[in-house]
């Protein structure tokens, strides 16, 4: 999707862009061509989609405007309607509504230094909504929006080298000079030695630092474990959010629900899941 | 180059190059119509989370209960091993009605179906006649189904065994249609899953029963098997008179249309889901027909009554055939009452949000996102009209109703051909809309004046009664071309 405007500087107005446009933050061939990570300059905004079910009272969560203080943040409202109703008719009797709250959500991000774009989507079902928003932004992460009381620590759980150039644009993008310290957090697999993990995060701590952070606030930490998730949220307790990445879907997380979801429901504090590099949109829509 | 703004679009801009199509900033999988209409208003955008196997289950699953499991008997009787013509007939009606309602569902991928094509293109006292008759022709349906419904729980009791001292069909269908109403006021989950399932099991169900049956009865396995003569003694007068009848059968393509504002990509899924839908239940309802006239005689067809299927089944295959078709017939006439509640309460929806009735009746229920005024102004009359009991006068007039507006329906698309107005960009046009739409509309009213009396005497009252509603209390709402 091609935006016409030039990009601009300050904070959008909450609700009045009825584009459903891409990131003004974004530069401008990021649209055209496949973005490949390294060529993003260090300053870009992460894009972070932060979905709430507005209408069942879920608000912003505290320490979510600390946390994404320097992101670029996709506030999606949603509401799930049973098949039965049109959504037309949820939107014509609760829109108006829903809506204000979420300019009100935006408006706090965008006190601390946030930019915010506002969605309201009214679906059947919840996953079609995020995906296609995921998609359409190009979204670098999905907060799971609960709550933590501050935000001084945060754990980034490293599972290899896939994707791990997506990991690094994010915790430098939400971190780089503020005073948030950074653990980056591995759980060796079969085979693996403690030097190739730590050869593992110590590159991931170079990327970083040479994207802006401050060497002394990033921390490394190696474990060995059976059961990552349970590592993952019981680590996670010790810091105030958990950034992980994204599973494939299989029969294991079809049962069991995503490894992200479970750290969770465990962690009980915000998780941002690092998405998957998505095939270029453009193309899709190019007929 | 600015991207024209797409909620101004439709209506207030005179500006033809503005027009619903143009060029929209493309999405991904974006479909244009889909992109005007959930485009952001301000208050937020629709998630589009059906499509094309949900339209087809919708359509066949809403479709499929009546002409098999409940009409083979009634129409047997009448009109002997011709009632596959009569079905044939209805299945032709249907499908020059199907074209010309996917041309116009695609230019207005709107909650609502026939109601809003109307209201919109022909205007406000012909979209009262028809908003206010869809809500009671569904309603009349879905009373029409349960009372089939409530004749095979009743013969669950049979099959078992154990003796009721009167036919349950009536109290049975009148429980079915209490319970539906409460399950879909607290927000059934997954419904269109489960709809999905049940079509699939339905169809290899019938699918494998016909196989069996055709075979036997083109004399594969034996016994040859007296054909009866094709026509009726009345010659095809009979036929006709059930074509009218049967054609209750055909009602559930247009319930796609009624969900058009769910389905995604609508300008190639709509036509696809209401086309397919007719064909595939036309050529089922021909050969169930088929199959059931060869086993029995019609006469004696006729005395089995609305489950004369199950006694087909046991014909050939015995017991377990029985049961098959008992459970089949449970699921089908289950299905289409649910599908006909849901739509009826989209009906009430429809003209409630175009002030026709008090906006009050389309409440949603925060809690469980149901329209709760809305279900029991369907749920309500539907109980009391099953009470009735009437099948073939509450199939009637529920065919009735549809049919003035399937008519009207073609009549809006002539209509709209001619006036060609800004906002009339269909991605979709029927191949010679004009003929088609005018035999469908010619079509539709003639199989009207093959119905009983009473159907026609109950059906015009309700016109009348929705026509003197409107004067009394909308006559001053403007619909044309309002959207």
């Amino acid at each position: 999707m091609t935006d016409p405007r030039t990009p601009t500087d300050g904070g959008q107005p909450p609700t009045g862009d009825e584009q459903p446009a891409t990131d003004d933050k974004q530069p401008a061939t990021d649209d055209e061509q496949p973005p490949a990570g390294d060529e993003q300059p260090q300053t870009d905004r992460p894009t972070v989609l932060v979905p709430l079910e507005v209408l069942e009272g879920e608000s912003l969560p505290a320490g979510t405007t600390e946390l994404l203080a320097n992101a670029h943040v996709v506030l999606l409202g949603y509401h799930v309607l049973p098949e039965q109703t049109a959504t037309e008719q949820a939107r014509e009797q609760f829109g108006e509504t829903a809506m204000s709250k979420l300019g009100e959500f935006a408006g706090a991000l965008e006190a601390v230094g946030a930019t915010a774009e506002t969605r309201l989507v009214f679906t059947h079902d919840k996953q079609t909504t995020v995906d296609r928003l995921i998609y359409e932004y190009d979204c670098l992460a999905v907060l799971v929006p609960n709550s933590a009381e501050r935000v001084e620590s945060v754990l980034v759980a490293v599972r290899g080298t896939v994707g791990v150039d997506r990991i690094a644009r994010l915790v430098a993008g939400l971190f780089a000079g503020t005073e948030i310290a950074v653990t980056l957090y591995h759980v060796l697999g079969e085979g693996e030695t403690d030097e190739d993990a730590e050869t593992l995060l110590n590159g991931v701590r170079a990327d970083l630092v040479e994207r802006g952070m401050d060497a002394d606030a990033v921390e490394i930490l190696i474990e060995e474990t059976e059961t990552p998730v349970d590592a993952i949220s019981g680590r996670g307790e010790a810091h105030d959010a958990v950034i992980m990445g994204e599973t494939d879907p299989s029969v294991t997380t079809f049962v069991f629900g995503m490894p992200a979801e479970q750290v969770a429901e465990r962690f009980l504090g915000p998780v941002l899941v690092v998405q998957r590099e998505r095939p270029e949109a453009t193309d899709a829509s190019a007929e | 180059m600015d991207a024209p703004d797409p909620s101004a679009a439709p209506d207030a801009d005179p500006d033809p190059d503005a027009g619903v199509t143009a060029d929209s900033p493309p999405a991904p999988g974006s479909d244009p119509i889909a992109d005007v209409v959930d485009a952001d208003t301000g208050e937020g955008e629709l998630e589009r989370t059906i499509g094309l196997t949900g339209g087809l289950a919708i359509g066949i699953g809403t479709m499929i209960g009546a002409g098999i499991f409940v009409f083979p008997g009634l129409a047997a009787e009448n009109a002997g091993p011709a009632a596959s013509l009569s079905f044939a007939i209805g299945a032709v009606v249907a499908l020059l009605v199907a074209l010309p309602t996917s041309e116009l569902a695609t230019a207005m991928p709107r909650s609502g179906g026939g109601y809003f094509f109307i209201s919109r293109g022909l205007g406000t006292a012909p979209g009262a006649i028809v908003g206010l008759g869809l809500w009671l022709g569904l309603v009349f349906a879905s009373a029409f189904y349960l009372v089939g419904l409530g004749s095979y729980a009743g013969q669950v009791f049979l099959e078992a065994g154990i003796a009721l001292p009167v036919n349950p069909a009536v109290p049975l269908g009148v429980a079915f249609g209490v319970g539906l109403t409460v399950l879909s006021l607290f927000g059934t989950e997954n419904t269109a899953s489960l709809q999905n399932a049940i079509v699939v099991v339905l169809l290899i169900i019938l699918t494998l029963f016909l196989s069996y049956g055709g075979l036997d009865a083109l004399g594969v396995f034996g016994a040859e098997r007296t054909p009866e003569r094709f026509f009726p003694p009345g010659g095809l007068l009979p036929v006709l008179q059930t074509a009218a009848l049967v054609f209750t059968s055909y009602l559930g393509f247009a319930q796609v249309a009624t969900v058009a504002g769910d389905i995604k990509e609508p300008s190639r899924n709509l036509p696809l889901a209401m086309v397919a839908s007719v064909l595939v239940v036309g050529v089922f309802y021909v050969a169930t027909i088929f199959v059931a006239t060869s086993a029995f005689g019609s006469a004696r067809l006729g005395e089995f009554g609305e489950t004369a299927m199950v006694e087909v089944a046991r014909e050939f295959v015995g017991f377990p055939g029985a049961i098959a078709i008992v459970v089949a017939g449970l699921l089908a006439t289950f299905s289409s009452a649910n599908a006909s509640i849901l739509s009826a309460s989209r009906a009430v929806y429809a003209v409630s949000r175009d002030d026709l009735i008090p906006t009050a009746a389309s409440r949603l229920n925060l809690q469980y996102g149901t329209p709760h005024v809305a279900l029991g102004l369907a749920g309500g009359p539907i109980v009391v009209l099953a009470a009735t009991g009437q099948v073939e006068l509450l199939a009637e007039v529920a065919s009735f109703l549809h049919l003035v507006m399937y008519g009207l329906i073609c009549v809006a698309l002539i209509q709209l051909r001619r006036e060609q107005p800004d906002w009339y960009a269909p991605s979709f046009r029927c191949p010679a809309g004009l003929a088609v739409a005018g035999a469908g509309a010619l079509a539709s009213f003639a199989l009207i004046a093959f119905m009983q009396p009473a159907s026609i005497g109950v059906g015009a009252a309700v016109m009348i009664a929705s026509y003197g509603w409107y004067r009394y209390y909308a006559a001053d709402v403007e619909l044309k071309g309002d959207f």
